[in-house]
Parts: structure tokens; sequence; C-alpha cells
């Protein structure tokens, strides 16, 4: 039933932040309604990548936004001492957590493109499966390095708001310091699949970054991790 | 080990920077019976529980509960099994109803009870489905104790659990409790209602300033603890405060006061040799020894 918890507690946040992404979609169908079919386009491909861009900017909000709560915030809110006399460790506690959060996360990436996929295969509209999966695989895989940032900061600052500023901030200064210095390093190029864009067609060419998509997934199970070392050491 | 005692601690010590919250706490709380945790706000009480629980880090010194070390992580998160804990400040998780924090907390235990569960909920008039954000502090509280109320767990642990409560649920809970113990539950609560616990404890326990100051039964405190007063013609000659028997001296003009903790008739024969013009002595409520333990501290 921690998973009960956790659901309740971040629900009406993964629903705000599901409508808002779901809305992106909407917008998308609705420039590329105004688009000649059957023909398949540049404009087209152009359309499915900005789509993707405006989707990362607000999966990331969404998920700095789903990394809130947990015993550090309930701490501020009073509730810490009844989450931690439960007959649950805290490694499970937090464990459920980090979870419930990724699979929402992963909602978040999925429910927009398929959403995109289905309402463009009614209207006739041309759309490759393997660019969406592209698209969904780099956002979801790549975009869970910001959930567990914002898991890691959420653990280490009480304040659900001063939390957020934070996680946002290590967005922002994250993105423009790599994109200055290690461009190839830049998670958000990464994410959008920026890497992988054909400048001429705006297709996603060449194969999927299984190595980026690993050491995406590694990073973020270390602040997964460190996250759960904080947790076991904090006092409350 | 001791199996007789619910909770046994050995200089359990926590310092937070230069600052001493419970200071070489060796308590022990038997089982079966309802134990009083008494201390002014600060003294130690709350961090105490908190570190039986594993919620705060010991920085000293151990200790165990229901047999279990609290010190081990692993050990602390079985005891909890049987520990039924109401926090201080009554905090719930807001974003849940009613009937969803009952349906969670029930899923976590295996002693849960149905039938207590629907009486209290009758008693207490709870709204199933109404979110505790909306709840007042009262029904707050209210649903706390059902939720510690609604188990049959080996120890309750209730920090101030009167506290925001109307006379009415403060009867109640008072009523709760004793028919906890009578099922064979041990509950050590701590409370700054001293009329609510010289009801209810057997024993008491008075903390300040993190130190243990007194630990006694509560019977033992009513046939044993006497106020002896000896009013004199002329200022009061000097007494040795550290006799035997005698906790505390205090001298106001032509009047010294004496607290006798035990023996008091003989405390009061040997104020004879002082040639009072009278001598007094009078029994001590709970009140007062707490009241004269703090201040002397």
């Amino acid at each position: 039933m921690l998973w009960y918890k956790a659901w309740l507690e971040t629900r009406s946040r993964f629903a705000a932040s599901l409508v808002t992404l779901t809305l992106v979609c909407g917008l998308f169908v609705h420039h590329a309604l105004t688009m000649i079919r059957p023909t398949w386009t540049v404009d087209f491909n152009r359309l499915l990548y900005i789509t993707q861009e405006f989707l990362a900017l607000l999966w990331i909000l969404s998920a700095v936004l789903l990394g809130m709560g947990g015993i550090v915030y309930e701490k501020a809110v009073g509730t810490s001492g009844l989450t931690l006399s439960l007959p649950v460790s805290r490694v499970r506690l937090q464990s459920v957590r980090i979870t419930v959060g990724v699979l929402e996360a992963a909602a978040f990436g999925l429910i927009p493109w398929l959403t995109i996929l289905a309402v463009s295969w009614r209207a006739r509209m041309p759309l490759v499966l393997a660019q969406v999966a592209f698209y969904a695989a780099l956002l979801v895989g790549g975009g869970l390095v910001y959930y567990a940032m914002a898991v890691l900061v959420s653990t280490v600052v009480e304040g659900a708001y001063s939390s957020t500023a934070i996680a946002i901030g290590l967005v922002f200064v994250t993105t423009v310091a790599l994109d200055s210095w290690f461009r190839q390093l830049n998670l958000w190029r990464f994410v959008t699949g920026n890497f992988y864009l054909d400048v001429h067609t705006f297709l996603l060419t060449g194969h999927f970054p299984w190595l980026g998509m690993l050491v995406c997934l590694g990073v973020a199970a270390l602040m997964f991790v460190a996250s759960l070392l904080v947790i076991l050491r904090r006092d409350f | 080990m001791n199996d007789e005692m619910a909770i046994e601690t050995h200089e359990l010590t926590r310092r937070y920077g230069d600052t001493l919250a419970v200071s070489h706490l060796n308590l022990r709380v038997p089982r079966r019976q309802v134990t009083a945790f008494l201390g002014r706000n600060g003294a130690g009480k709350s961090t105490t529980i908190k570190m039986l629980l594993g919620i705060t880090s010991i920085t000293s010194g151990g200790g165990s509960v229901l047999g279990r070390a609290i010190q081990d992580p692993a050990q602390n998160c079985q005891l909890r099994r049987d520990v039924a804990y109401v926090a201080e400040d009554k905090r719930l998780y807001s974003y849940m109803t009613v009937e969803q924090i009952i349906r969670f907390t029930r899923s976590l235990y295996q002693d849960w009870q149905p039938a207590a569960e629907a009486r209290l909920l009758k008693q207490f008039r709870l709204p199933p489905r109404q979110k505790i954000k909306s709840l007042s502090k009262g029904m707050r509280t209210k649903l706390a104790l059902l939720l510690a109320f609604s188990r049959r767990p080996e120890l309750l642990i209730l920090d101030e659990p009167s506290e925001g409560l109307d006379p009415v649920s403060i009867e109640e809970l008072l009523q709760e409790i004793v028919g906890a113990v009578a099922n064979g539950v041990t509950v050590f609560f701590s409370s700054h209602q001293i009329a609510e616990v010289e009801r209810i404890a057997d024993r008491v326990c008075i903390l300040d300033q993190g130190a243990l100051l007194v630990d006694a039964c509560l019977d033992d405190i009513r046939r044993e603890y006497r106020r002896i007063t000896l009013s004199f013609y002329a200022p009061p000659p000097k007494v040795n405060p550290s006799l035997p028997g005698i906790k505390q001296v205090r001298i106001s003009g032509r009047q010294m006061t004496l607290l006798a903790t035990e023996n008091a008739n003989a405390v009061a024969e040997l104020a004879l040799d002082l040639h009072p013009a009278s001598i007094e002595v009078t029994p001590v409520g709970l009140r007062e020894v707490f009241l004269e333990t703090v201040r002397e501290n």
C-alpha cells in the first residue's frame, strides 16, 4: 500500500502535467491538419521535431514537479514522524516513491506521443512509427536524469518551493553550461533528438543511441542511489 | 535485556551541536502499565520517543523496545509492527481522505481491529469521505487516535495525546487508554496535563533538560512524598539539603519548607531538633512534585 500513498501524493501533479502535455499534442494536431494531406513533407517532419522540443520542455518541468515531496518535504509539513513510524524501512519508502515517479514520468513521454500517433492515423496523416518511437524513447530515457536530479534535490532541500526552484535552476544552468563547453554532453540536445536530426529532412537518422541511453540511465540510477543514502543518513 | 520491560534505555544521549537534548537517559517502562512521561517544553520527551522509533538518530548509548535494539535499523523496523504511535503535532497526510488513511494504515498492520475502527469512527464522528486538510485540529487528533486505537499493539506511544481535544473527547481517550491496558497493552505517554496523568498513570517519569529526574510509581509518590512546613520565631537555621529523604529545602521569611521523598515521619522527627514553633506534614500532589522537581533543576 506504499504505492497507494505515493500515487495519492502525486496524482494531482501527475494529472495537471498530463493535461498540459496533452494540450501540446493538440497544438501539433491542429497545425498538422492545416497541411496538405497525404503528402509527407519536410515541414511535417519539422513540426514533429518542434513538438518534441515543446514536449521535452514541459516533460522536464513536469518531472521536476513529480520529484517534489517525499520524506524530507514531509518533515517540513510535519508528517515525517507518521511516515517513519510505519513498519517499513526508509529504503523501501524511497524506492517506492522513485518507482511510482518513474512510471508516471514514462507516462508523460508515452501518452502524448501515443495520442499524436492515434490522432494522426485517424486524420490519415502519414506518421512514421519508428520516428515516434525514437522521440519517445529519447524523451523518457534521457529525461529520467532530470527526474533523478529533482528527486536528489528534494532529499537535500526541505521546502517544496525551494527544492523545485533549485532543481529548475540546475536544469537551466547545466543546459547552458554544457552547451557552451561540452556540447556533446548536453542532455537537452540528446532528449530532443537534436544530435540525431538530419537538418535537410528533419528526420532522426542513424542507429538508436543505446550507449547514450545506458549512460543516461546509469547517471539517473546513481542519483537515485545517492538520494537513498541521503535519506538513510538524514535525521528527522 | 529485561523481558518485564517494554522500553529500556542505557545512557541514551542525543546531542544537537552544543545542545544536549537527551542526556544519558536510563529509562525503564514496565509492560502492561501506564507510564507517563512528564517534562517542560523542550525537555527532551519527543526526542526520546523519536529515538525509540528510529526517527531521530542516537548520539550515544542505546536501548530496546519490546526486546529489540532501537539502534539497529532492521530490528527497529520490526519493533514498529508492534508499536502504535501518535505523534506530538498529529499531522496526517493532507492529500488523503479519512477513509483513505484508514485503508492505508490498516494495510500495514496485522493487528488491525475492524470492530474497533467502526466503533471509534462513530464515536469520534469522523466523516469518512472528508479530506484531512479540511479537518479541524481536534478532528485530526481524533483521527490519529483512531489509527492507533484501532489496533491491538503491544505498546502504545502517545505524545501529548489529549492536546486539542474537548473535555468529552479527553474523557473518551482516557477510557480508551485504560481499556487498552486492561487488554495487556503497555502505554507510554507524554503529557502536560497532570490531572490526566494522576488519573490513569501507574508510573511517572519526569524529564528536564534531557535528564531523568524522577522515575517512580504514582502510588509511591502519593504514599511517600510529603511537604513538611516548619515555622520559627526567628530566621530558620541552615539545614543540609542532602540529608536522606529530603529532596528540597526552601526558606521563606521565618518559614522553612522541606520536600520529603521517603520516611517523612523520620524527617519530621529530625526537624523537631531545629526547635520550630510549629510543624505541619501534608501530602504532596503530582503537580507539586513536578513543579518542585523542574524548578529545582
